[in-house]
């Protein structure tokens, strides 16, 4: 399978690009994650449910 | 600072989700009609507004555009308003996008049986709806954003930020593949050609399936699961990575619809590569619902609504897996063109997309109606139904796919097809085919199940039309309390605009490093100098096909494998594409691949076949077109048409134009000739004589200069 990776005609040059822009992405959202102020976050997740609910029925 | 009251607007909530419940019901209704007509072409009613070609399409369009798309309003407009703290921005853009998208749907319903299409895939409607879709959805986008500006609460939940990316991703998808050069008010053609149409085409419809099936459910499934299950979701940080590594590598996966073609290896690589890596994001997703669900498994027995969500995410577990691994080359060998990319769509559609809109319209209806639903019973029933439905829908088409797939690759020890006759593998599938209409039947009773049910919720309360709420209001100045909101992200929920550039940003990457090469390097697109412009016959002839939907059945690209150049001929190259607006590829061979099938046999033999296929190939599944033989071609727009073909870059000499009715004429007197030979008394000025010329120029061309042909691999 790795026939179809390695003999590309001249394109392996976008092949390369891509790894490098991926890389680079990821580097940044991991960066941003661990720098992540844990006090916002749990806000952050409870703002659909921190609503009142409006149905008499429903429990709380 | 004082507690502002204000109202959510429910009723534009309701509209919406009554308007998903009834196209539901109407486009999967289309889909049952269209599987069937698959072992009974007779069910067509012998009438060409209601043959598969033209009918596919609608059914394709009404639930992916109506029954989702009203649905993905729905939901936004009810957790948009909750999030924010605020009502919609503007009740005018509220109706003016209710029901210009529901007149969209309606000229969707009238053009595409009158065979009115463009024949991109889920792209099929014509310009000037093309223009009517994009100023809705900027009325959609208008509304959106300013009630993101009047909002009354600081940071924008995860949800929103999957609506934002939805909502530009969505408009530059639609911008590019509708670039179209109109002929007349119903008739444009593609800018782009061949190889160019076909990434372009294939970048939109998968990034469709990313930006409209997945990301706005996405953004519903981060508001409503927590909200039924009463608990937050189960990781913040993970639906964050889940959303940036989401947007951004999908855009990259459209070529994986286009492996073995004549697309540029380096970019079918791409595809593939990007197309593997979706698996973590997607599931990232799948476990990020499932695991808010931790502890309150207890409630998804006694809720319907969460049983609804289970199986929803489940599924979209199944397909987003199952997504990558036919984007191997190997697996995709065998399973494209075949029922196996039926029952993947379906998973997604029918339990991704179906399942979460049912549990969200069970949810919420009762709410809103201020009331309890009206039975639990009978929703219970529609669960387990729709979910037996889809496994009576899926598992066949599986079975259908696996068993073609390899029919069509099988030799026999002489190194013969052992099925040369395409025919023999169709009519292999035909009991899958049954069953898969029990299951799409079964899937559609539990719909219909829910419509009841919902209905007889909303007569027994009344619509809280305009619910009061109550928040602080947001101060004018952001004051940053501590350092941690000067951080770039907590500053970038607060700003919706550079939110929007950011995604936009992201999602554009992809799209040009694959995109912009193809392009701008003519190596790329290699050109073979012995293929020429279509006559003005065989040009007529296109539109023909185009407008009787045949690209729904028929690819018209052989891949390079021995099973397929022994069956159909030289594989095809990019160069033969060059004039092709539209590219007529297709994504499915319910039928065999036409690409070479110019001069295979007689005009005589296209006749018969086209008036009765049964007539020349016993069995067959094709509906007959007798339609074609009865109406007369109209050649009024042809010299316009041969204009806008020199204006793309199709080199007909000068004047040609004022020629082309002629030109026209003659080549079809011959065919009619040829036909008379035969015993067939046709008129010249026929439809079928456009067709039968169109078809037998199919991949003829580079059979003048064999010995040139430039290799794409």
């Amino acid at each position: 399978m790795f026939k179809q990776i390695k003999d590309l005609a001249g394109g392996e040059f976008y092949l390369i690009l891509s790894l490098l822009i991926f890389m680079a992405f990821f580097i940044l959202v991991t960066v941003y994650l661990l720098k992540m102020n844990k006090q916002h976050l749990v806000e952050m997740s409870n703002l659909p449910i921190s609503e009142p609910q409006n149905n008499g029925y429903e429990e709380v | 600072m004082q507690l502002e009251k204000f109202t959510y607007d429910n009723k534009i909530v309701r509209n919406f989700g009554i308007a998903s419940v009834v196209w539901g019901i109407i486009g999967m209704l289309v889909g049952l009609i269209v599987a069937m007509q698959l072992y009974k072409p007779e069910l067509n009613m012998g009438n060409q507004y209601t043959t598969f070609g033209r009918i596919r399409p609608l059914h394709t369009n009404a639930v992916i555009f109506a029954f989702v798309g009203n649905a993905i309003f729905m939901g936004v407009y009810y957790s948009l308003q909750r999030l924010l703290k605020t009502r919609m921005f503007s009740n005018v853009l509220s109706n003016i996008h209710f029901w210009g998208w529901q007149l969209i749907i309606v000229s969707a319903v009238i053009t595409l049986p009158l065979g009115i299409t463009s024949s991109h895939e889920y792209a099929e409607l014509e310009w000037p709806i093309d223009i009517a879709i994009t100023l809705i959805w900027v009325v959609f986008g208008i509304n959106m954003f300013g009630t993101i500006i009047k909002r009354r609460e600081r940071h924008l939940y995860v949800a929103i930020w999957f609506y934002i990316a939805t909502f530009v991703t969505i408009a530059v998808l639609h911008i590019v593949n509708s670039f179209q050069l109109p002929i007349s008010f119903l008739k444009s053609y593609y800018v782009f050609a061949g190889v160019q149409d076909a990434l372009v085409q294939w970048w939109y419809g998968h990034n469709a399936v990313a930006f409209f099936l997945t990301t706005p459910y996405l953004g519903m499934m981060y508001y409503f699961l927590p909200k039924m299950a009463n608990r937050p979701v189960y990781s913040y940080k993970l639906s964050i990575l889940h959303f940036w590594s989401l947007i951004f590598i999908y855009i990259w996966a459209g070529p994986h619809h286009l492996l073995y073609t004549s697309l540029p290896g380096w970019a079918q690589s791409l595809g593939v590569v990007f197309s593997i890596m979706l698996i973590a994001p997607s599931w990232g997703g799948m476990i990020n619902g499932l695991l808010t669900l931790r502890g309150a498994w207890d409630k998804v027995r006694e809720d319907v609504t969460l049983k609804f969500m289970v199986v929803a995410l489940t599924a979209y577990g199944m397909a987003t897996f199952e997504g990558p691994m036919l984007s191997l080359k190997q697996i995709n060998g065998i399973a494209h063109f075949t029922d196996w990319i039926v029952a993947h769509v379906h998973v997604g559609a029918l339990g991704w997309n179906g399942f979460l809109t049912f549990g969200i319209l069970y949810w919420l209806i009762p709410r809103i109606y201020k009331t309890e639903l009206y039975s639990k019973k009978l929703a219970g029933f529609h669960f387990w139904i729709g979910t037996l439905g889809i496994l009576f829908y899926a598992i066949p088409m599986y079975w259908a796919g696996f068993t073609q797939g390899l029919m069509w690759k099988e030799f026999t020890s002489e190194g013969l097809l052992k099925y040369a006759n395409f025919l023999t593998t169709t009519l292999q599938i035909i009991p899958m085919h049954i069953l898969r209409s029990i299951g799409g039947a079964l899937y559609l009773i539990g719909a219909i199940a829910m419509t009841y049910n919902l209905a007889k919720t909303m007569l027994k309360g009344k619509l809280v039309a305009n619910e009061e709420a109550e928040a602080m209001p947001l101060a004018k100045v952001v004051v940053d309390e501590d350092a941690a909101d000067r951080k770039w992200h907590r500053i970038l929920e607060r700003k919706p605009m550079k939110f929007m550039v950011l995604s936009l940003i992201v999602i554009l990457i992809g799209g040009m490093v694959e995109m912009m090469p193809t392009f701008t390097i003519e190596s790329n697109v290699p050109t073979i100098a012995s293929v020429k412009p279509y006559t003005p016959l065989e040009l007529e002839g296109r539109d023909l096909y185009i407008r009787e939907g045949c690209v729904n059945c028929h690819s018209q690209t052989i891949r390079p494998f021995r099973s397929e150049t022994e069956r159909y001929g030289e594989y095809s190259k990019a160069g033969e594409f060059v004039y092709d607006h539209p590219f007529l590829w297709g994504s499915k061979r319910t039928g065999p691949d036409l690409h070479r099938i110019g001069g295979k046999y007689s005009n005589a033999w296209h006749y018969n076949h086209m008036m009765d296929p049964t007539s020349m190939s016993p069995g067959s599944i094709m509906p007959p077109y007798p339609w074609l033989i009865a109406q007369k071609l109209d050649v009024s727009q042809t010299p316009a048409k041969i204009r806008a073909m020199q204006t793309l870059g199709v080199p007909y000499r000068e004047n040609f134009d004022a020629v082309a009715v002629a030109k026209l004429n003659a080549q079809a007197e011959t065919i009619a000739e040829d036909l008379k030979q035969n015993n067939i008394q046709v008129k010249s000025d026929r439809e079928i004589i456009a067709l039968i010329a169109y078809l037998q120029r199919l991949g003829t061309d580079i059979k003048a200069n064999k010995t040139t042909i430039p290799s794409n691999q």
